[in-house]
């Protein structure tokens, strides 16, 4: 492992490796990296779920904050730094809203990232991001507009149906071609 | 053993954006404790998730951001929840469900027990529900839609045997009368937009009881 001072870009595998060094030795200086790349893209995309600035710039110090504490958890083989963090970010995002919508404190229930590893554990590697960012690129517009949607707005299958005036078959049907594809795109490197 | 039946990919891909509520989100989380092949199409979802977020343009964050973030995780942690865990011969569930099943379940008729674990106002409900073996619940329909998950035994619906960790969405086209079959209870965790519509004298005369 090399030490943090050479961790110097911020590809994802020099993201994942700050994580590792937060939780094999505290690394504050691999924090300050992390924090500086994700916090801002996690406010992002806290905003465009509808999140005002002040909130969403408060949940991602909690994101950062809890990517700190459970350092441990995170198993590079099995996902990418931004994938973690992601989710990270989302289940914040869903007991905040269930706090707000019920005033006590929920459990949460997608225990599943601490469960048994699938079979596949090569799954979300490093590599697997990058590839996946290219064919989200080259995917057609009208599948690129459901994925953005799906994972940006906060909807289900069945409202992002009636936003763009299309039967839900046909969402659904553009959902899971662009999934395809993107799941195709991560076989690619499979024997 | 794996599950046989399973979510649709359209809902894998909710509960990957988090646009589930909260009762779906718990049954299907349930689910993929035990099914290592929707938890992998699942991780397929985050890890597109993520590779969006990356390309988001970086938002503008307050002046002193990274030196809060600095002094916050010099803190100590709070004590985290120890989770409870459920009875070994269930599939995995959240703590909540575990309290339910332990501080709420009351018997409803001979044989049967239901467990509310969440209400909401719109009607919205998640509860555990346990059959004895070999017996029936009333002939029903739903109003909406119900999500169900067996976490222990088998039932039969028509001629579609469940088992544990599977999974089956109802709605108001069905008229039906699963049965409890094996040698063990049937444990099952639902999750309802409404309440159940019976559709029998038993049916009503139950319902009462056990506000499902
Ligand atoms: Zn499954």
């Amino acid at each position: 492992m090399s030490p943090s001072s050479k961790i110097t870009g911020v590809d994802g595998a020099s993201l994942s490796a700050c994580i590792v060094n937060i939780a094999e030795r505290g690394d504050r200086e691999a924090f300050a990296r992390l924090f500086s790349h994700f916090a801002p893209r996690v406010k992002s995309y806290l905003m465009r779920l509808g999140a005002v600035p002040e909130a969403a710039e408060e949940l991602a110090q909690e994101t950062l904050l809890t990517v700190w504490r459970r350092a441990a958890a995170f198993d590079p083989t099995r996902a990418a730094a931004s994938t973690w963090i992601f989710t990270i970010a989302r289940n914040l995002r869903i007991d905040l809203s269930r706090r707000e919508a019920r005033g006590v404190p929920a459990d949460d229930p997608s225990q599943h990232d601490s469960g048994p590893a699938a079979p596949d554990d090569a799954l979300s590697s490093v590599e697997d991001e990058d590839r996946i960012s290219r064919a989200l690129a080259t995917l057609p517009k009208e599948q690129a507009q459901v994925v953005a949607l799906a994972f940006f707005a906060d909807k289900p299958h069945s409202e992002i149906a009636r936003d763009l005036g299309l039967p839900l078959g046909t969402v659904k049907s553009r959902l899971r071609l662009a999934m395809s594809r993107l799941r195709g795109a991560l076989a690619e490197r499979r024997p | 053993m794996s599950p046989l039946h399973h979510p649709d990919d359209s809902l894998l891909v909710d509960y990957a954006t988090g646009a589930l509520d909260a009762g779906a989100r718990m049954v299907i989380g349930a689910h993929l404790g035990a099914c290592p092949g929707c938890s992998t199409t699942v991780a397929e979802a985050e890890a597109v998730g993520g590779a969006l977020m990356s390309t988001l343009p970086a938002a503008t964050m307050s002046p002193d951001a990274l030196a809060l973030a600095l002094a916050r995780i010099e803190r100590p942690a709070p004590a985290e929840p120890t989770p409870l865990d459920g009875p070994a011969d269930w599939i995995a569930v959240p703590t909540e469900v575990v309290r339910a099943a332990t501080r709420r379940r009351r018997w409803a008729a001979p044989g049967v027990w239901v467990a509310p674990i969440s209400q909401r106002p719109g009607g919205a409900r998640s509860y555990l529900l346990r059959v004895g073996a070999g017996m029936s619940v009333p002939r029903h329909t739903h109003r909406g839609a119900e999500m169900i998950l067996v976490l222990k035994g088998c039932y039969v619906d028509g001629d579609i045997r469940h088992g544990p960790g599977d999974f089956a969405v109802n709605d108001d086209s069905v008229d039906h009368q699963p049965r409890a079959i094996g040698e063990v209870e049937c444990v099952c965790l639902i999750s309802a937009d409404s309440a159940l519509v019976p559709r029998d004298w038993v049916g009503r005369l139950f319902q009462p009881f056990v506000g499902i």
